[in-house]
């Protein structure tokens, strides 16, 4: 039972346990992506090096036998470093799309082809939670927005992209015409309040994400009625007034208060709020000096000086988002930002004032070239765009909208939730443009088969080659090729659904990325809500 | 599709048998016959045997020796090895191409005669650039060479079935007076195995009372072909740059014909062929005289352990070889010590292994030798990978025996019972002398001869390695005669304990092989006298690159790289002083001119950022780009990687892309910071040794060479040798003498008489041939 400390923890283990098995003995976690119950250490990925007795040299930890009185640093800069380091080089050779881009360019991230999946299927009242969960106004906006996604749409570059933003329209207008609009479930209360000052897109946003999170906002306005910009901003497309009464009733119906008719700064002092409130946003759109000077925040070139990934201001409590702080006329990032400035809130709320919150990783293919392009769109549904018949103010009718649906390609990675260099690049900070180089031709192979291998994904971990070796398979998976162009692949070109064989599930469990998946096996979203890593 | 006759596969599985570790050498029988590997034989491979299909790709993928699509008539292989770059063997490479009308990404031309294929190192490297078409070696080749070269070849080719071979005529009888020609792989591609013939062909016709002696290296690459004619009761008179229309002289002048008539007609002879051909007869500047300064100069500081008796045995020659104490150090360590005073000899000495990284012999033996396990294994490790280094090649073939006698001993103080050489196939001569040898070595029953029946006899048998470099690191070495792909495993456990088969196993170099027998026969101490504190004995090295006496020499360690390149090499082709030295190949360094008094000891050359490595040194002058040379050697790491490890499959190439990027004047500013660290990111974090030491050439010459590297970055390359930093230009010296446009190989100069003429930039792919040709200095390079 040899002795060994781990970041100055001690630890007594079996006789030959390596430095991973001690670490996680003492509960630490040292990340690995090719390390799996079962199989011998493969020592590609190098993820789980550690510094040894002080060592220059670093060693992985998931071979590395402890003997006596071994010291480890998992901790230290130099490790740190180099895990970043060793992520940083596997992604710069790993093409594929965690999210959609559809999804990365709108700016409120909502998960689209998750959406459409659940059009296609029929489950509107699911494509509808996956709506809402980032956009409380998709009536309004579906009617107004200048629609960023399609632009990022894949198959825009083969024929037209799909109609996302009417798709989104069809299923919000479905939900108000039953006349009792999807509410979603409240957070028990927290007693906490919150004052926004705006009614317009950031200010309603934020309040129905805060409202769900349990606390008590109320709205105030100089207007009479709510909707700021949606409502006086936008005369020429204005959308129908009992969409957007609908949509703020919603936010009503989860509890907000409004206070109409009030001006802050003039009849109500920001100080007021700050004494009577636990937070305060301020989302009243364009501001200029002379307000800022008045509600006595400080300002920048664009409005009020925010944080931008906090939107703190810098009085203790207040927040500012939306158009306050950046010119924007694009209704849907304002919502974006409502949205996002009601997680800080909350979190600010939940007293995490010191933390940092990590930016999701997420891997981007960017353009693709021509001959990938053809690879990409094998197999894919031929279909063309489809125009309402009815016109584009009543929008999709039923199967129109299951038919444009099902024209989507499907872009996002499946294994998004749950992939490890994924996970361990946002825990890392990893950089994705550390290193430049020619990126790896995209390349899918077989999307009719059970299983979909996509060889751009892969790392090289050399799992699905050890386990099927391990259950002698009788055709199994090799490295083929070696250095930098070593890929996986089945022998006599078979596919890799026969190259898998028995034990394909252990080999799509083990897989670190989204190399290897079962086909239609797409999980839930969380594309842009990956599991949380501190 | 036709059908292909398979009895090769059949015939491959009864030699290899059918497990699968016989996977390599029955792909290899396959290549050999076929030139590639076609589905149907690799299909027919998986019936007859318990080689999986998955382990038919795996490995057929892995080493570069094996195609999977078919090859050309003639092999073309070009090589890359260092002294070969330096020498522009990249420009040799695109002329051939041009040549072949090869198109981007193709290797085989239109009429499918030739495949052209890039080799890592020759190992012929005083020879450089070197192109192999076949088995016949062109060398040093010339952009503007090219055409004639493959001229030349359909030529001999065609002429080759008219020819016999021609065989040894000596019997060992009456002779009076004895011709060496040493006859190793690089010196027959200079020639000498047509001298050879020529001597014989010569000795027949005079009837002269002489031996015609086929010998082993003599390290002067830089005179080769040399000739060595030995009198009764004189000084032995050597010849350099000798030619075969030369031999009938040389023989008539030491030798006196038997018969009165055969001198008659060899006078009728002479004077016919100095009428019919105008050949003036040869001067004597070709005799050296072994009391010549350079000669003194390149020999004097050589002290012959490993290389002892050079050019002097036939390789082959089992009777010479004990007639000068062959195999009297493996009978004393048999007779006279235990296996442990064996061990304890060799720990006295102070030998560490001479394949790179130096470490301690004899530790190494103790561990296999207290390791737990029957039987054990002892693999010379003959994969002498790195470009620039060929020691280990010119031991193989001159020595054979010398090395068998070190496997012997080192196999009796560990307790092994079976010795494996494992060669690379670039070696083929190496490979063969290898083979006869075991084969007359067994017939002669030394291997259980009288005084030592008692002890188990040594199996022995060859392995060839199928084109990996990474193989010469021991576990990936092992993993391919288990019929894996060559990738390195994690030590512990090292292969003392669990090696070939999960049984202890020996691996040595060549080299350290090669000075055991000297070491038994003149004790330790006097291994021990040589050399520094930490460094004993003597070290081999390939000195080679811009220099002017190049060759194999054996130093004393502690000599320093000034004395080897100045005094011994006599100093640069140009005469200026040479600008640094590329030691220990890829996983070596550039040591700068400055450093020069740098003594040749691990540890020294490890302070330096170099390392000792297998003993390739290649000098470098002016117009090396130390930027340039130190992609070179990253797109040879990358190259040969694995592919196991992140840090080195995707680190290399990722160092490579700036590399790139700063030879093609397109970097950033802070390109060379992140290649800084990048690089030692992947030295620490590295697997093997590869990855661990492959950053080195490039931090060396960041170190040393750091103004260089700022220069491109700027857009220039001082050196005048990164292509896209650099045009060519003809100056008003020109007279318009065409030369350069004649010798264009891309006819990128119009030929224009009495003009002065220009070069078009975007056909120009800056080869250098036409400065080099023009009479009158009117090209520069700006």
């Amino acid at each position: 039972m040899p002795d060994v400390t781990i970041d100055n923890r001690h630890v007594s283990v079996p006789d030959g346990s390596t430095v991973l098995d001690a670490a996680s003995a003492l509960g630490i976690e040292i990340p690995t992506l090719c390390h799996y119950p079962g199989c011998a250490p493969q020592n590609s990925c190098l993820v789980c090096v550690v510094s040894i007795n002080g060592s220059d040299r670093l060693e992985p930890s998931c071979s590395t036998r402890v003997v006596e009185g071994m010291t480890v640093q998992n901790d230290c800069d130099t490790v740190r470093a180099a895990r970043r380091t060793a992520l940083e080089l596997l992604l710069s050779d790993h093409a594929g799309d965690c999210i959609a881009p559809c999804q990365n360019t709108c700016p409120a991230h909502m998960d689209i082809p998750l959406m459409l999946r659940q059009i296609g299927e029929g489950d509107l009242a699911e494509a509808l939670i996956t709506v809402k969960r980032d956009i409380p106004l998709p009536a309004v906006l579906g009617r107004i927005c200048p629609a960023p996604c399609e632009s990022g749409c894949r198959r825009s570059a083969s024929d037209d992209p799909v109609s996302v933003c009417m798709l989104k329209r069809y299923v919000a207008d479905q939900d108000l015409a039953t006349g009792s609009p999807f509410v979603p479930p409240r957070q028990p209360d927290s007693g906490k309040r919150v004052a926004i000052i705006g009614a317009g897109p950031t200010g309603l946003s934020a309040a129905y994400y805060l409202q769900q999170s349990g606390h008590q906002c109320v709205v105030f306005d100089d207007q009479d009625q709510p909707g700021g910009m949606l409502r006086y901003g936008v005369p020429e497309e204005a959308p129908e007034r009992d969409v957007l009464d609908g949509e703020i009733d919603i936010v009503r119906q989860l509890g907000a208060e409004f206070r109409m008719n009030t001006r802050i700064g003039h009849d109500l002092t920001l100080q007021q709020l700050r004494d009577d409130y636990d937070a305060v946003l301020l989302a009243v759109g364009h501001i200029d000096d002379q307000l800022g000077g008045a509600l006595g925040v400080t300002m920048s070139d664009h409005g009020i000086a925010a944080e931008r990934a906090t939107f703190r201001t810098d009085l203790p409590g207040v927040f500012a988002a939306g158009g306050s702080v950046r010119q924007t006329r694009l209704a849907v990032r304002s919502v974006a930002d409502g949205k996002d400035a009601a997680v800080q809130i909350d979190r600010h709320l939940a007293g995490n004032t010191g933390l940092v919150v990590l930016d999701t990783y997420n891997s981007l293919m960017g353009r693709l070239r021509e001959d990938e392009l053809a690879d990409y769109m094998l197999g894919a549904p031929e279909l063309e765009r489809i125009t309402p018949a009815g016109g584009l103010k009543r929008g999709y009718g039923p199967d129109e909208a299951l038919t444009e649906a099902q024209r989507c390609l499907q872009c996002d990675c499946s294994a998004a939730c749950d992939c490890r260099i994924r996970q361990y690049a946002t825990q890392y900070e990893a950089d994705r443009n550390r290193f430049r180089g020619t990126r790896r031709r995209f390349e899918r192979r077989v999307r009719a088969s059970d299983v979909i291998y996509e060889p751009g994904k892969c790392i090289a971990c050399g799992l699905c080659v050890e386990i099927t070796r391990q259950a002698g398979e009788p055709l199994g998976v090799t490295f083929v090729g070696r250095g930098f162009d070593v890929r996986i692949a089945t022998p006599n070109d078979q596919s890799i659904s026969d190259g898998l064989g028995r034990v394909a599930a252990e080999c799509i469990d083990a897989c670190p990325t989204g190399s290897l998946v079962f086909a239609g096996g797409t999980s839930a979203s969380c594309g842009s809500h990956p599991p949380p890593t501190e | 599709m036709t059908q292909i006759d398979l009895s090769t596969v059949e015939q491959a599985v009864r030699r290899h048998g059918d497990g699968p570790d016989a996977v390599v050498p029955i792909l290899q029988d396959i290549q050999h016959h076929y030139h590639f590997l076609p589905p149907e034989a690799l299909e027919h491979v998986c019936r007859l045997t318990r080689i999986t299909p998955a382990s038919v790709l795996g490995v057929s993928t892995f080493y570069a020796q094996f195609r999977h699509t078919p090859a050309g008539r003639h092999h073309v292989r070009v090589c890359h090895g260092t002294a070969c770059h330096v020498r522009n063997a990249p420009h040799v490479q695109q002329a051939i191409e041009h040549h072949l009308e090869l198109g981007p990404e193709q290797d085989t031309d239109a009429a499918r005669q030739f495949t052209v294929e890039k080799v890592a190192c020759f190992g012929c490297c005083t020879l450089a650039p070197v192109v192999r078409i076949d088995d016949v070696t062109y060398g040093p080749i010339t952009p503007d060479r090219v055409a004639e070269t493959f001229r030349e070849f359909q030529q001999t080719a065609a002429d080759a079935e008219s020819h016999a071979p021609r065989h040894a005529t000596a019997d060992g009888n009456g002779h009076v007076g004895e011709i060496r020609i040493a006859l190793d792989s690089c010196c027959v591609a200079k020639g000498s195995d047509q001298v050879f013939a020529a001597f014989q062909d010569a000795s027949a016709a005079f009837g002269a009372p002489l031996k015609v002696q086929r010998v082993g290296c003599v390290g002067m690459c830089h005179r080769t072909p040399m000739v060595e004619v030995r009198l009764p009761y004189a000084e032995p008179i050597v010849y350099s740059g000798v030619t075969t229309s030369e031999a009938p002289s040389i023989v008539a002048r030491h030798f006196r014909p038997r018969r009165l008539h055969q001198r008659i007609g060899r006078a009728v002879n002479d004077w016919m062929d100095r009428v019919l051909y105008n050949e003036p007869k040869p001067a004597r500047r070709h005799a050296v005289d072994v009391r010549d300064p350079t000669i003194i100069e390149f020999l004097g500081p050589q002290h012959q352990i490993a290389t002892e008796r050079f050019g002097e045995m036939d390789p082959l020659d089992l009777d010479a070889y004990l007639q000068h104490d062959g195999f009297a150090a493996w009978r004393r360590c048999v007779n006279n010590h235990t296996p442990e005073q064996v061990i304890d000899l060799i720990a006295q000495s102070g030998l560490r292994g001479r394949g790179g990284a130096g470490f301690d012999t004899a530790r190494k033996w103790r561990a296999v030798a207290a390791a737990q396990g029957h039987p054990k294994y002892m693999i010379c490790n003959g994969d002498e990978g790195d470009p620039g280094a060929f020691m280990d090649r010119m031991l193989l073939e001159s020595f054979p025996y010398r090395v068998i006698e070190g496997m012997a001993i080192a196999a009796y103080a560990v307790g092994a019972d079976e010795g494996i050489f494992y060669i690379r196939r670039e070696y083929p001569l190496a490979v063969q002398r290898v083979r006869e040898a075991i084969e007359i070595f067994e017939q002669r029953g030394l291997t259980g001869d009288d005084e030592t029946d008692h002890r188990r006899p040594l199996r022995l048998s060859i392995r060839e390695g199928a084109g990996a470099f990474v193989c010469g690191e021991e576990t990936a070495l092992i993993a391919s005669i288990e019929g894996d792909r060559g990738t390195p495993s994690r030590r512990p456990p090292y292969p003392a304990e669990s090696g070939l088969w999960n049984q202890p196993t020996l691996i040595n170099n060549v080299e350290t092989l090669s000075v055991l027998p000297w070491i038994v026969r003149h004790g330790p101490e006097a291994f021990a006298s040589l050399g520094t504190e930490h460094s004993k004995g003597t070290k081999v090295f390939a000195l080679a690159g811009k220099v002017k006496r190049g060759g194999l020499i054996e130093v004393p360690m502690g000599i320093t790289i000034r004395e080897v390149v100045e005094d011994m090499g006599g100093g640069t082709l140009d005469g200026r002083q040479f600008k640094a030295v590329q030691i220990g190949g890829p996983s070596g360094g550039c040591i700068p001119a400055a450093l020069a008094d740098t003594p040749i000891d691990y540890e020294a050359l490890h302070d330096v950022g170099a390392i000792m490595g297998s003993g390739g040194l290649v000098v470098l002058d002016h117009d090396d780009c130390m930027v340039d040379l130190a992609r070179y050697f990253l797109r040879f790491t990358q190259d040969q990687s694995c592919g196991k490890c992140s840090f080195c499959r995707v680190g290399t190439r990722r160092m490579l892309d700036i590399l790139d990027r700063i030879c093609q004047g397109h970097a950033r500013a802070d390109d060379l910071a992140q290649l800084e660290d990048l690089a030692r990111s992947v030295g620490q974090s590295s697997l093997c040794g590869l990855g661990q030491t492959a950053p080195n050439a490039v931090l060396t010459t960041l170190q040393y060479f750091h103004d260089e590297y700022e220069a491109h970055l700027e857009g220039r390359c001082p050196a005048g040798r990164c292509a896209v930093l650099i045009d060519y230009r003809i100056t008003d010296d020109c007279v318009g003498c065409t030369i350069c446009a004649q010798h264009c190989p891309v006819d990128a100069i119009p030929m224009v008489p009495y003009r002065i003429h220009t070069i078009d930039d975007v056909t120009c792919t800056r080869c250098d041939t036409c400065k080099q040709v023009c009479p009158h200095e009117a090209i520069e390079v700006i």
